[in-house]
């Protein structure tokens, strides 16, 4: 009961707000990291070009989460290494993420903007296209040369190979989904990890992201 | 019975007359699926039970996996026949735009992806631009788009001096004709990309200078202090292989999202995470000897590192 009572600003959305700020030093690696970014720039890119693309039908609903939350573990994911669920499960509980993710205090509000599904990070991505991701490079770009820290006056051209991974259907990924599934439909018997058998939690860390789009 | 691949990559022999007969069998057993799928459509537009949604999205998949099996078909046609394969033949039937990455090894297992490009800071190993493109084209259809790419970066930025792209460096691959007028019309010197296996000139003298000069038709437009400076950042393995291996580290080198538009997000992706890992080494001055000195020839100016960086988002 008083753990409870202790987490109650964060259950409840009420008590002190806490301060981020407070919690992630400025040397701290992801801080002066994600302050390298323009992020207003690119968050109003991403922006326009949903709207354009994907006009919304219906003011109805619940509020979305913010684009500058989604677009920041998106990057943290690679900077990372880090899969969907890994950095989600993250950014409820790591201050550096939730800095880096533009949220500055810690408290629950109606927003719900700390919280958010791998599947939202996964339609978030779907709708990034060629064009958009040419832009928001563009934009990075721009701002360190304004900035003087860079400057494109000699370039060095050059490829590397990628591979293509390729999710495979094993007995273990198939277990895993349909454990996943069950545990989805019915709240009681939530997920529990310990069940799962050890090649399926490495297979759906790696994989979850390409069978979701 | 016939031999594929070299002994040390693990060689596998096939029986190509029974595989050539099973394949005869499937061609002949599958030769009504394109009768089937026509009528299959019509079926689904005449279908009164189905929501609008849901016949738009079977119509989509049975249209795509119709594509599938024609590709598949045609190729199958082709090795039955014995006829031989064309450059990029078809790897995946999912997904038409791999092609195989590995060139000049025709005879071991080669491995099928994409062959991103990018335009680097040789210095700092900023990357100002990428480009995935569809199969595998050779390297130097990647110069130009790639080079469209930072210009149009470049008349982003607003504040400042007007920027300029002086020189373009690049492995031998890069090394075609048409590239070096499209990029001498553009006033950029081509100093970088080697016509032979000799290295470049790091220092060359006034003549070599005069001549580069003369030869991209840039007299006016480029100085000998920008050849200068192209000659000395001139394409150097060990400084693209960094820039590389950084984007390797976060995952550049394997693909995981689905498609090319998979790959082109997830390599956007790593190159902005990797653009703010460089910034942060700029202005914590973490950038190497050689770095330095060139930022400072190009008159780049040094972070203060003692003051406090406030919250600019």
């Amino acid at each position: 009961m008083r753990f409870v009572r202790y987490l109650q600003h964060w259950l409840g959305g009420t008590g002190a707000r806490l301060q981020v700020t407070d919690f992630v030093p400025v040397i701290h690696p992801i801080r002066q990291w994600a302050d390298t970014f323009p992020w207003a720039a690119l968050v109003s890119a991403i922006e326009q070009s949903f709207d354009t693309r994907f006009p919304k039908k219906s003011p109805r609903g619940r509020q979305p989460v913010p684009i500058r939350v989604l677009l920041a573990l998106e990057l943290l994911k690679h900077a990372l290494g880090a899969s969907d669920e890994d950095i989600c499960h993250r950014l409820r509980t790591d201050f550096a993420v939730m800095y880096a993710c533009g949220l500055r205090e810690y408290q629950v509000n109606p927003s719900q903007a700390h919280f958010v599904l791998p599947e939202t990070l996964c339609e978030f991505r779907g709708r990034m296209d060629e064009a958009l991701m040419d832009e928001l490079i563009a934009i990075q770009s721009a701002a360190a040369m304004e900035e003087g820290l860079v400057s494109p006056a000699h370039l060095v051209i050059d490829t590397f190979p990628s591979e293509q991974g390729s999710q495979r259907v094993t007995d273990a990924t198939t277990l895993y989904k349909a454990q996943k599934k069950r545990s989805r439909s019915s709240p009681t018997s939530h997920s529990s990890t310990a069940a799962r058998p050890r090649s399926s939690i490495t297979k759906s860390k790696s994989c979850s992201t390409p069978s979701q789009r | 019975m016939r031999g594929f691949g070299r002994r040390c990559r693990g060689q596998g022999r096939v029986f190509v007359t029974l595989v050539r007969q099973t394949e005869q069998q499937l061609l002949t057993l599958g030769e009504p699926i394109k009768t089937f799928g026509l009528k299959a459509k019509e079926h689904l537009a005449q279908m009164r039970t189905l929501h609008e949604a849901q016949r738009t999205r079977l119509t989509c998949a049975l249209t795509t996996a119709m594509g599938h099996h024609d590709y598949i078909r045609k190729q199958s046609t082709q090795l039955t026949h014995g006829k031989k394969l064309s450059h990029c033949k078809l790897v995946n039937a999912y997904d038409l735009t791999i092609a195989p990455i590995i060139k000049g090894k025709s005879n071991c297992p080669a491995q099928f992806g994409r062959k991103p490009g990018l335009a680097s800071e040789p210095a700092t190993g900023f990357i100002f631009a990428n480009l995935v493109p569809p199969g595998n084209p050779s390297d130097s259809h990647y110069v130009v788009p790639l080079i469209d790419k930072v210009q149009r970066a470049m008349a982003r930025s607003e504040t400042g001096p007007k920027r300029q792209i002086h020189s373009v460096a690049g492995d031998l691959g890069l090394n075609d004709a048409v590239v070096r007028q499209a990029l001498h019309t553009r006033g950029i010197l081509t100093v970088g990309i080697p016509k032979t296996v000799e290295p470049i000139k790091t220092n060359p003298s006034a003549q070599d200078v005069w001549d580069i000069l003369n030869e991209a038709g840039l007299h006016r437009k480029r100085t000998p202090y920008q050849v200068h400076l192209a000659c000395a950042s001139g394409y150097s393995r060990p400084v693209v292989e960094s820039h590389i291996a950084s984007l390797l580290s976060r995952g550049a080198g394997h693909v995981r999202y689905k498609g090319l538009e998979g790959a082109i997000l997830q390599q956007g992706m790593i190159v902005l995470a990797h653009n703010g890992a460089v910034i942060v080494r700029i202005r914590r001055q973490q950038v190497s000897k050689r770095a330095q000195k060139f930022r400072r020839l190009l008159g780049l100016k040094i972070p203060k590192v003692n003051e406090i960086n406030h919250q600019k988002n």
